[in-house]
């Protein structure tokens, strides 16, 4: 049921409702935050009561601007706000706030990457349009029980960012790349924290099939409120599967509205075209149309980050970094940052930095944070760096010692695992310890031609000296054991060479 | 003029029960009104901002979170509630 027969092709368009990063309501000033006591969260504005108008928030109207600069949208010189009316409890005004005819955002694209062969090897990338994105207020969360219904007002008016996509999507694969993507790029411009245990990142999905190579769209049915990556993806394969049984039994497919039962992974029909509802759109007579300055749209391109594809380019291609390093460090920018820092502190092997961050350093801070948000769940723990025991230089120091030869790559994991318990340098804990490999040449020589003057080796160089260079290496062990270990092996092998030569 | 509206969809989407007399009454009255915004929507007009109306972005709030009217206040002002919560008559949007 995952693949759908070669002769059907689907196409999925995404609406994703994502909660914005700011303190206060959309046109309100009350407060908003997940795990409050219910109601408590609501001022007279939220509720719209007699007297009250709403106010636009300006950090939510600049969120959403600087996602659209994200995504390379145009930023309209103007946006405005409907309303959208409809009668059911979520809503205390019976309308909601929303924008209808002059978006905050309009265009723009989400380059994704699809998954690879294996982990090693990147995957194909695509570019998705965005349609356009509007500002509009969340509304309330009804729970049922028994013969009633019960209503928390403290979601509603918290800001959303609706961001609607054009139908491009052709996979489940391809909407989970989408959304992952997607999800980078809000949390690395700040724009919204994404959090889907917590609700922040909601999704409705499209689905529609038609025959290879026929142009014409078919009947689309839209899953309403989704809300992991996981229930996307099973969504897509299911209503691929079920319309191909429809249309292939010649049946035609109902443009309807479904939802989704993640608990027992089947949609099922909450209603159909006939019971569409009827919103009534006008243009809302409380808010004036805003006027976007230019200055305001520069001043926010100044925040939009490296996007995470671009990153990922300059690791592999400029840094030399391989794939499955540069992959996880871009998916989070403070680690990136991290990451570069460090590089910037010893430049001369980024991918040794790069290999420590991105295996040890990770594995070590995963160990001591918390888990992923729930919309994803196959996404890595995002971890703090706030709380790492290491700097960035520290660890460059670290791989600057390794790659100087004082220590082996062996005893480099043992010093980042004690730099990790006490946040000490790199230096200090070879030196506590001893580590330090036997740099000094003069001493160094001594025992060298000490043991090439032992007849116990005369055979490896004769062996050596015929023309067998592995020979070389029966003779590094007596020196390594007369230096407890502690000799430089790229020395010794120097000081072999000069002297047999 | 004909009828642009469903009087029995209406009534649904508003949640009405209307008897014959008050659906012919309203019928009436609805085409009345969608006439006069008829007369409206027959002008020539571009769909464009209206100057008069537009603000510059000194017309926004800060993100500063003001007082709220606590659970008390709010459930007081509803016909019921229970819990901190607004009771209402069932209302289902999924399965079932």
């Amino acid at each position: 049921m995952s693949t759908p027969p070669s002769d059907w092709e689907v196409v999925i368009g995404l609406e994703v409702h994502v909660q914005l990063h700011t303190r206060a309501k959309v046109f309100a000033s009350s407060p908003w935050g997940f795990g409050k006591e219910p109601n408590e969260q609501v001022d007279p504005v939220v509720l719209g009561l007699p007297g009250t108008l709403p106010v636009v928030n300006r950090e939510a109207v600049e969120k959403s601007i600087l996602f659209g600069l994200v995504v390379g949208a145009s930023v309209p010189e103007h946006c405005s706000w409907d309303r959208k009316n409809y009668f059911y409890p979520d809503n205390p005004k019976n309308y909601q706030l929303t924008q209808k005819d002059f978006p905050v955002v309009v265009g723009g694209q989400v380059e994704i990457e699809l998954p690879g062969a294996s982990r090693n090897v990147m995957g194909e990338h695509k570019f998705i349009r965005i349609h356009h994105a509007h500002l509009e207020e969340d509304v309330g969360k009804l729970s049922h029980a028994g013969s009633g219904s019960l209503v928390d007002y403290n979601r509603a008016g918290v800001p959303l960012l609706e961001i609607v996509t054009e139908p491009d999507l052709r996979s489940s694969a391809e909407a989970e790349a989408f959304l992952r993507s997607l999800v980078a790029m809000l949390t690395q411009a700040g724009v919204a924290d994404c959090d889907m245990e917590k609700g922040q990142l909601r999704c409705d999905c499209n689905v529609s099939i038609r025959r290879r190579g026929v142009e014409k769209l078919g009947t689309r049915t839209e899953t309403k409120n989704l809300n992991s990556i996981s229930s996307v993806r099973d969504t897509v394969i299911y209503e691929t599967a079920r319309q191909i049984r429809e249309l292939e039994a010649g049946r035609s497919i109902t443009q309807e509205t479904r939802g989704w039962n993640a608990e027992l992974a089947r949609g099922y029909v909450l209603r159909d075209k006939e019971d569409a509802h009827d919103y009534r759109y006008f243009p809302d007579p409380d808010i004036p149309t805003l006027k976007i300055s230019r200055e305001t749209v520069a001043r926010l391109a100044k925040q939009v980050p490296e996007n995470l594809y671009d990153r990922q380019r300059r690791y592999v291609e400029k840094l030399g970094l391989p794939y499955t390093a540069a992959s996880v460090l871009v998916n989070d920018r403070a680690l990136a940052e991290w990451f570069e820092i460090a590089v910037a502190a010893h430049p001369t092997n980024p991918s040794g930095i790069a290999n420590l961050v991105a295996n040890d350093l990770l594995r070590d801070l995963a160990a001591s944070t918390g888990t992923a948000g729930a919309f994803d769940e196959a996404a890595p723990a995002p971890v703090s760096l706030a709380s790492c025991p290491i700097k960035p230089a520290q660890l460059a120091g670290l791989v600057k010692l390794t790659d100087d030869g004082v220590i082996s790559k062996q005893q480099a994991k043992e010093v980042f695992t004690e730099m990790f318990k006490s946040g000490q340098d790199a230096a200090a804990i070879v030196d506590a310890k001893g580590l330090r490999q036997n740099s000094d040449t003069g001493e160094l020589e001594k025992i060298v031609q000490e043991v090439i003057a032992d007849p116990a080796v005369a055979k490896s160089i004769a062996e050596y000296r015929a023309g067998n260079e592995k020979a070389i290496n029966a003779l590094k062990g007596p020196i390594m054991k007369r230096t407890q270990g502690k000799a430089n092996p790229v020395l010794i092998d120097q000081l072999l060479r000069k002297f047999l030569a | 003029m004909a009828e642009g509206f469903d009087i029995d969809h209406l009534a649904k989407l508003a949640r009405l029960s209307l008897t014959a007399e008050e659906k012919a009454l309203y019928s009436s009255q609805l085409n009345q009104i969608l006439g006069h915004f008829q007369a409206l929507a027959d002008a020539d007009l571009p769909a464009t901002i209206d100057d008069a109306r537009v603000v510059d972005e000194a017309a926004l709030r800060s993100d500063e979170p003001g007082p709220v009217l606590g659970a008390e206040a709010v459930t007081r002002i509803a016909p019921a509630s229970r819990d901190g919560q607004i009771s209402v008559p069932r209302v289902v949007d999924d399965e079932s």
